[in-house]
């Protein structure tokens, strides 16, 4: 092996995981927010390639435009399954809202397979970011350098936001002890809904980034969405830190897995999943047990 | 509240019952009285990733077909029934048994493997004749084969020994590198162009596996592009085929070297043409291949929207026509009669060029085409993608009968 | 618990009703249909009994169905086993998965239980693509010959249907007698109140591991008998669709009452297989979403339940507002 197989290799790891932290970061603020686990999750990721995909054909819309349009679109669409839909179950045992959300999937599948088929629709890279850039060792393709280097900056924002600004404070304040929140002025109604919001667009957000990248088609979610569970699970539930690390973590080993032992790619993560659940129960980077 | 011991008791006691009513009922009569109609089964994916290159597009060819032949057949009119399998083989079996049961008496199409094998598996219990035209595993007409079931459209071997000899026998087409998913498809794809381009003095000077859904071939390609072969193998299938043309593009690995897709459709290259521009492919019948390919190219046009027909549902067309011919010439549905009839016939039409039902393993034989996928400012009209670069005769194109893996037990 | 014991009387004739129907089914659908709805009543009701009874919601139990197809299958296919021992051997398959699952999985709740229960699932659906030598990955193992068991030649669809409904009612059976034993009464204590019951000495864990296990057995067998009427394996017994059918059955049915699932699996099952025959035929995912999600929405306590729930005596106390909720160790969100 030599390095710079080695070193593409890692970067490819890298493109992975970047893939994963933004999605696990969305199911993540949702869940430290609303107590969900959002099953619709890759649904809108899904949905966030197919504006693009949409908003290419049909009003020549750029890339780095849908990267925005795509997230605000996607955005508002959560938002409103927030106040009709997920909000009624709050009061229920989360479950509820687990099986709400899985009843999304298939729902919104089957209506994008009417609207678009199921075998793809293609979506070229913008041709300023085509062709293959020199990073010393070897040449990588520079679209897949530019989606790791933004996926980091996106997740280092939203930790930002969360950890250091004062709405960030309102979020983990109303994250941690709800009736306190409220109890000193503010509208944890609209939080949550904010926050569901935000955290589906971080999920449109990587569906956009991926166009360009893989096969826009219904079902595009449904394998990326499994293994961002077992992400989150390893990251511990609720952890924007951890959601962070641990995507990225696991694409690069998944990267590496796979070169050593291709058989292996597909349930890497999940075997790291189990180990990490024998070795701490409540994740990495879990801070309070998700259950007693 | 009754006692569960108590309901136990009474639970076995009227399950007991019910089984020897159960032993003593008679089967349900069959619902295929004489007198009434027949019916073709059309098995296919109506709406998910095949329904493309078969789904709503072959059963509109099979009821073509049948139209054309005059909607009769023996006195009986002819139906046809569409039967969406959902790409889920259990399903594809089970509603292929239903479909038999409920009179059909041909069972077509067949689009992906695992469908075919488990369609070819109820024909041989039923004793009820099945026409695999979409699925591509050549274990139909090998470790599969049997008697009631025919593989008419193209096969993995024949991909493999078209695709791969027509580009190996080229000096610039000896070192290739292959990129194949690590399951049951891919190995069976990998093997068969081995084979193939060894026969023509080629070798892989390496084959990276990788499991389905991978969304990144990235390693793969930049491994391929140090290796510097000849020609890039792409021999996968679906959204994985799409995933590797995509990033094959994105590292311009096609600049570099010629690159060939294993299995490809018309329908795949409409959906994404910029993906699949420059590849080279093989089919078993492209709409504007001579007049009479055109002709009836025209009348299917019509029939959906402008759409041009895949390979697939042209075969589709000719097969239920072979069929009904068949059916009228023997005076007879009974598969037995049937395949007695067809074993070893040759035939002629607009599909298939230089026709052959082959008794000693159901093969069909017919031309193959190496076609070449032009570029969207290349092509002269809608649709018409493909630039054939060579035909390749039946004698060469399919598995030869001395190399048969069947073993044949009827 | 006594809403309980008097959903359990009206489960029962719930459950004779349904066992009646079941007698004459194949008479007026065609057998494999009824095969199918059999053995997906099963399934259902063994979910239930884990979902129901403790609390746990496993999105990963196609595991145990499908695992146990396998092993069934591969019996019959590779090793001419005759059908008896085919079900045995998916029964000790799916037990032994269901023990080494349960003691990794057991100790969480909620939605963890789910994604774990789901992660591990997926690594044996891609053992099962990715070790197609001996599974047929994408192709599917296909089963020459039901053979016969009992002195009956289980190839008539007919017969086959009636062992396989004579197999179906014996582990509902035991499922309404586990509930109805004295371990049933330590479950359900624990469901009221789980400190309590840890109070009082009972080993929590143990119960749940027990209840798991039974469960998964109960799937295995459902999804061997699944197998071999349909004489084939593939992938989509192992898939993830598969666990979020029994999910989707078992709410539909009635979450806690037995006989609920088992109808919630027919009438899912029926649907699914009407659906598929009509224009809107390639839609039957967003037909049953549909129907799930109103069921999520608004009538949570599924088919039997709420019928249970509107014709119950009104001295009974009972929470009106809530329906009957699984074991929750999270806390309750902001409102």
């Amino acid at each position: 092996m030599t390095v710079s197989y080695l070193v593409t290799q890692i970067f490819n790891g890298l493109v992975a995981g970047g893939f994963y932290a933004i999605l696990a970061l969305g199911l993540s603020v949702i869940f430290g927010m609303l107590r969900v686990v959002n099953f619709a999750h890759g649904v809108m990721y899904m949905l966030g390639a197919f504006v693009a995909y949409y908003g290419a054909q049909l009003f020549h819309l750029p890339f780095f435009a849908a990267l925005i349009v795509g997230p605000v679109i996607v955005g508002l669409f959560g938002l409103l399954l927030e106040v009709t839909l997920l909000r009624r179950l709050y009061k229920l045992d989360p479950i509820y809202n687990l099986l709400l959300t899985f009843a999304l999937v298939l729902i919104i599948e089957d209506v994008m397979r009417v609207f678009a088929g199921a075998l793809g629709s293609p979506y070229a890279t913008p041709e300023i970011l085509a062709g293959v850039t020199n990073i010393g060792v070897t040449e990588y393709p520079t679209y897949r350098l530019f989606a790791i280097v933004l996926a980091a900056v996106v997740c280092g924002v939203v930790w930002y936001v969360v950890e250091r600004t004062p709405i960030g404070a309102r979020i983990r304040a109303a994250t941690e002890n709800p009736t306190l929140t409220r109890a000193f002025g503010i509208n944890t109604s609209r939080l949550i809904s904010a926050v569901f919001a935000i955290g589906v667009a971080l999920a449109a957000f990587a569906g956009v980034l991926s166009a360009p990248n893989t096969n826009v088609q219904p079902s595009m979610g449904d394998t990326i969405i499994i293994n961002t569970f077992a992400i989150v699970v390893i990251g511990g539930l609720g952890s924007i830190k951890g959601s962070i690390i641990t995507g990225f973590g696991l694409g690069v080993i998944a990267a590496i897995g796979a070169v050593l032992y291709p058989p292996i790619a597909n349930t890497l993560v999940f075997i790291v999943m189990v180990i990490v659940l024998i070795v701490r129960p409540a994740g990495l980077f879990g801070i309070r047990e998700g259950a007693r | 509240m009754i006692r569960p011991s108590r309901l136990v008791r009474t639970i076995a006691m009227l399950t007991a019952t019910a089984g020897i009513a159960a032993s003593t009922v008679a089967p349900l009569p069959s619902a295929a009285a004489d007198g009434g109609p027949i019916k073709i089964a059309v098995i296919t994916d109506m709406s998910g990733v095949y329904a493309g290159l078969a789904g709503p597009g072959a059963i509109a060819a099979t009821k073509m077909a049948v139209a054309d032949f005059g909607g009769k057949v023996l006195g009986r009119t002819v139906e046809v029934d569409a039967i969406d399998h959902r790409n889920n083989a259990t399903e594809a079996g089970t509603k292929a048994r239903e479909a038999y049961d409920g009179g059909a008496e041909l069972a077509l199409d067949m689009t992906n493997s695992g469908t075919a094998l488990a369609v070819a598996a109820v024909a041989k219990e039923k004793h009820k004749l099945a026409i695999v035209t979409g699925g591509g595993t050549s274990a139909v007409t090998g470790a599969n084969c049997n008697k009631y079931t025919y593989h008419y459209a193209y096969d993995t071997y024949a991909l493999a020994f078209s695709t791969g000899a027509s580009i190996a026998n080229s000096p610039t087409g000896k070192k290739w590198y292959g990129i194949a998913p690590s399951y049951a498809f891919g190995d069976q794809m990998l093997a068969d162009f081995t084979a193939a381009i060894k026969y023509r003095g080629g070798e892989f000077v390496k084959a990276d596996r990788m499991p389905l859904g991978t969304a990144d071939f990235s390693t793969y390609l930049l491994s391929a592009k140090n290796a510097k072969p000849d020609v890039l193998g792409v021999l996968n299938a679906g959204a994985d085929t799409v995933n590797t043309m995509k990033q094959v593009k994105q590292f311009g690995v096609d600049k570099q070297m010629k690159v060939a897709v294993g299995l490809l459709f018309l329908s795949d290259v409409d959906a994404q043409p910029e993906v699949f521009a420059g590849s080279r492919i093989t089919t078993s019948w492209y709409w504007n291949e001579d007049k009479p390919a055109r002709a009836w190219a025209d009348r299917y046009a019509k029939a959906m929207n402008g759409l041009r027909p895949t390979d697939i549902q042209a075969a589709d067309y000719s097969a239920a026509m072979q069929w009904l011919q068949a059916v009228k010439a023997v005076g007879s549905t009974d598969a037995d009669k049937v395949v007695a009839y067809l074993d070893g016939r040759q035939f002629n039409d607009f599909y298939a060029h230089g026709g052959e039902w082959r008794a000693r393993d159901h093969r069909v034989l017919h031309d193959m085409y190496v076609v070449d996928v032009l570029d969207k400012s290349a092509i002269k009209e809608p649709h018409a993608w493909f630039k054939i670069v060579q035909t390749i005769p039946p004698g060469r194109a399919f598995r030869p009968e001395s190399q048969s893996v069947c073993k044949k037990d009827w | 618990m006594r809403a309980l014991v008097a959903a359990g009387n009206r489960g029962l004739l719930v459950g004779f009703a349904l066992l009646a129907v079941a007698l004459v089914l194949p008479h007026f659908v065609y057998p494999v249909l009824a095969i199918n709805l059999v053995c997906f009543a099963l399934f259902a009701v063994a979910f239930d009994l884990l979902l129901g009874f403790t609390g746990l919601l496993s999105f990963g139990q196609a595991m145990f169905w499908g695992g146990s197809a396998y092993a069934g299958t591969l019996l019959i296919a590779k090793f001419g086993a005759p059908f008896p021992v085919a079900l045995l051997g998916g029964i000790v398959y799916s037990a032994a998965l269901a023990f080494v699952v349960g003691l990794l999985a057991i100790k969480r709740t909620g939605i963890y239980f789910a994604m774990i229960t789901l992660a591990i699932a997926q690594v044996q659906y891609f053992f099962a693509l990715q070790f197609n030598e001996i599974t047929g990955g994408e192709n599917g193992l296909p089963i020459p010959s039901r053979g016969g068991a009992f002195g009956l030649s289980l190839e008539n669809d007919l017969v086959y249907y009636y062992v396989a409904l004579a197999i179906v009612v014996l582990g509902v059976a035991f499922v309404v007698r586990v509930v109805g034993s004295p371990f049933g009464s330590v479950l359900a204590a624990m469901r009221e109140n789980e400190n309590r019951a840890i109070g009082l000495g009972y080993r929590v864990e143990r119960y749940k591991l027990a209840t798991f296990v039974m469960s998964g057995t109960l799937s295995g067998l459902a999804g061997v008998l699944y197998a071999v009427g349909n004489r084939l394996t593939g992938l989509d017994a192992v898939d993830w669709h598969t666990s979020g059918k029994v999910v989707m059955m078992t709410i539909l049915g009635g979450i806690g009452t037995i006989f609920g699932p088992a109808l919630g699996a027919s009438i899912f099952e029926s649907l699914e297989y009407f659906v598929s025959k009509t224009p809107i035929g390639d839609k039957t995912n967003l037909v049953l979403g549909s129907i799930f999600l109103v069921i999520v929405l608004v009538a949570r306590r599924g088919i039997v339940g709420e019928i249970v729930h509107a014709l119950r005596p009104k001295l009974v106390d009972e929470d009106d507002t809530a329906p009957r909720k699984p074991n929750v160790a999270e806390h309750v969100p902001a409102p």
